[in-house]
């Protein structure tokens, strides 16, 4: 009886180099590496965009706020609302005004000026009503 | 058979198949290794993007404690279409009609730009403001699109215009310290260097240059916006007053040489600077000369004081109004007999004025003007400062001392008269004015920050002590300059009128009225100069000057918290005609 000749004994395994398979893995992982890096970049590029174009947003507005401020912190402006409300503020007389010394140094503007409060209470002091 | 022809067509293919791979792969060297430079160029410049930043310019600010803001940068939108667009889809009425409402359009000007069939960019609108372009933008019209874009505004419109000046629209300084401060307030532009993805949006990750913009510096001056407020105001309604054809002021302090408010007019709107015509862009407090007149009197006088030719009790003969000198008849607005130096200036004598100076003598009275910063430029930072006119003295004529002395024949700015005033508050120290506080920059870094500097000393403490209290009795009771007083203050000042010169003559219609003075008279803080040009009915500085003087000193003494003094000491001897001296 003759064996039946077994095919599959006779067929050459394909050897799979070890390396390959190494730098195949490696190369895969520097792909998967380099996929999450760009799309983290990415978004990290849209929010920079994003935020930049917030701040400069925001800037315009400050500086539209800024402007409006100033208008209406204006003497002119200051006066015509006064107008508006039916108000009249004058100067005070001689004798309503009540001087309070600062040592004695208050007699030049050079030495009301260099006081170390000086700049508080000049910031302080509503120059209308003064 | 059949084996060697499917070989030799397998070959053939092989060869075929590596020669086209040879080819490409040829191409691919060619390209890649410099052969294609122009190609790889192409690519490069497509994917490049370049984007400058522009930088807003710096603020301008006044110098009162709350820095209000005087001048500054806003965002605005140029809004402009896309006709190709609009015509192909028939909506050019459409657009228009909606646009119409929201954005100041000049029609004339704007539809033949948007019948251009091959154009696809019209500007519609320049320099809208974000509020307008918020409601465009909400209407989300096809063909419709904005870019950014910058304007100088100045929230307070003409207040301190000509000071301040303008910008252009490209953002340059035109005029003003915008001009002057150019390169503090123009900043330096940023640049981003990047890549396109295919969509053309910018990939932030491939930025290879990033270079941040840097704003321009804020100016802080020593003008303060209350009192230019108090100046403005009064000079403004002084004007309409007098039906004046121009008129300008100044306040400064005395110590160091700070304007603390300068007013020109005709004045104009620096937002609206393409429809200021140039007479109102002139800055007339530093930028126009003209002839004295009296107040100059007082240059003459502390010259003959400070040489110790005369004394306040000295007599002079004032000639009963009437004095012939080298056959030119000199006059006085009122006659006088014997008047005490003093007595001169309180009444504003030319002819005793003219006397004193043909004893100073032409050297000596050249030398003295000379020193309290007349005949040229004291140096302020803002652009346009003239000079003034003071001939060399060895073309003076006979005559022209008598002359000068009065007012005439030299012609100075108000800036200029401010100082000899100034000199004479300040002991006798002429201060360097300056508006300018100091520059800071975006990060807090000071740049720049002025510190009173002295030019010269024309005359000694003393002498300037003297002419204190010889200017307080001006504004006395008698004196032509009492309506610059204030109560509680003692002011020292002198009004001049002064006769224009038209046409080779002087005018019998048309005067300079001015009143440059100080207070408190012995312990000097501001110094003022009011000049009006032409004014109608009343023409006289004591009339029209010295009130405006008057009404603004009182608040700016309140506001800057000056203490009332009393009055001045009075001088120790008699000074008036009827006291002792000798007669001249």
């Amino acid at each position: 009886m003759i064996a039946k000749k077994n095919k599959k004994k006779g067929q050459a395994k394909f050897p799979v180099p070890i390396p390959l398979v190494a730098i195949l893995l490696v190369s895969v992982g520097f792909a998967l590496v380099y996929v999450c890096l760009h799309s983290r970049t990415e978004t990290l590029g849209r929010e920079i965009r994003g935020l930049e174009a917030a701040r400069d947003r925001l800037r315009d507005q400050l500086v539209r706020e800024q402007c409006e401020w100033a208008k209406m912190q204006s003497p002119s402006s200051l006066e015509q609302a006064l107008k508006a409300h039916g108000l009249v503020m004058t100067w005070p007389g001689r004798d309503q005004i009540v001087r309070v010394r600062y040592g004695g140094a208050l007699d030049t503007l050079h030495g009301y000026e260099t006081r170390p409060t000086a700049r508080v209470a000049r910031n302080t002091r509503i120059v209308m009503n003064d | 058979m059949t084996e060697p022809q499917g070989s030799t067509r397998f070959v053939s293919i092989v060869v075929l198949l590596s020669l086209a791979m040879a080819v490409l792969v040829g191409r691919l060297a060619y390209l890649h290794l410099g052969g294609g430079n122009h190609i790889q160029a192409t690519a490069a410049k497509t994917r490049t993007f370049k984007q400058t930043l522009t930088v807003p310019r710096g603020r301008i600010l006044d110098g009162s404690p709350a820095e209000g803001i005087l001048a500054l940068n806003v965002g605005v939108k140029d809004i402009w279409v896309d006709p190709s667009l609009l015509i192909a889809s028939n909506r050019v009425g459409t657009t228009l009609t909606c646009l119409a409402p929201l954005i100041p359009m000049d029609m004339v000007d704007v539809l033949p730009r948007m019948n251009k069939t091959n154009s696809q960019f019209a500007v519609i609108a320049r320099y809208v403001s974000a509020e307008k372009a918020d409601a465009v933008e909400k209407l989300k019209l096809p063909g419709v699109h904005m870019s950014d874009a910058s304007i100088r505004s100045y929230p307070q419109n003409m207040m301190l215009c000509h000071v301040l000046g303008f910008a252009n629209n490209e953002g340059v300084g035109s005029s003003g310290l915008e001009l002057a401060l150019e390169k503090y307030l123009k900043g330096s532009p940023g640049l981003i260097e990047s890549r396109l993805d295919g969509h053309r949006r910018e990939m932030v990750e491939r930025r290879t240059q990033e270079i941040p913009s840097k704003s321009g510096a804020d100016v802080v001056l020593t003008i303060d916006q209350q009192l230019q407020y108090m100046l403005e105001k009064s000079i403004d309604s002084a004007m309409e007053r007098n039906r004046s054809k121009a008129a300008f002021a100044i306040m400064e302090r005395v110590r160091t040489g700070e304007i603390l408010a300068l007013v020109s007019r005709p004045g104009f709107d620096p937002n609206k600077f393409r429809a200021a015509t140039d007479p109102q862009k002139l800055n007339r407090a530093i930028g126009y000369v003209y002839e004295p007149g009296s107040t100059f009197k007082v240059t003459v006088i502390a010259a003959a004081l400070n040489e110790g030719i005369v004394k306040p009790d000295q007599i002079f003969n004032t000639e009963n109004g009437r004095w012939l000198y080298q056959g030119k008849v000199l006059r006085d607005y009122h006659s006088y007999g014997q008047l005490s130096v003093a007595d001169i200036l309180k009444k504003s004598s030319n002819i005793g004025a003219a006397k004193i100076a043909i004893m100073l003598g032409d050297v000596r009275m050249d030398r003295y003007l000379r020193s309290f910063g007349l005949g040229s430029k004291l140096g302020l930072d803002l652009p346009g400062e003239e000079g003034g006119i003071l001939a060399q003295v060895q073309k003076w004529s006979p005559i022209s001392s008598s002359r000068i002395a009065i007012g005439q024949g030299v012609a100075v700015t108000g800036l200029q008269m401010l100082g000899v005033l100034c000199a004479i508050a300040n002991d006798g120290m002429l201060m360097k004015p300056y508006v300018v506080k100091e520059v800071i920059a975006d990060d807090g870094t000071v740049l720049l920050r002025r510190q009173p500097q002295m030019i010269s000393r024309p005359i000694r403490s003393d002498t300037a002590a003297l002419m204190r209290r010889l200017l307080a009795r001006v504004c006395e009771e008698g004196g032509t300059g009492t309506k610059a007083r204030v109560d509680g203050f003692s002011v020292g000042g002198k009004t001049g009128t002064a006769q224009k010169p038209i046409a080779g003559h002087y005018s019998e219609t048309d005067y300079m009225a001015s009143f440059a003075g100080f207070l408190p008279a012995d312990k000097p803080e501001i110094a003022m100069i009011v000049v009006f040009d032409e004014p109608q009915p009343l023409h006289t500085g004591g009339a029209v000057s010295a009130p405006v003087f008057g009404e603004v000193a009182e608040q700016a003494v309140r506001y800057l918290g000056i203490t009332p003094t009393e009055s001045v000491t009075p001088l120790s001897s008699a000074v008036s005609a009827d006291g002792p001296g000798e007669t001249f």
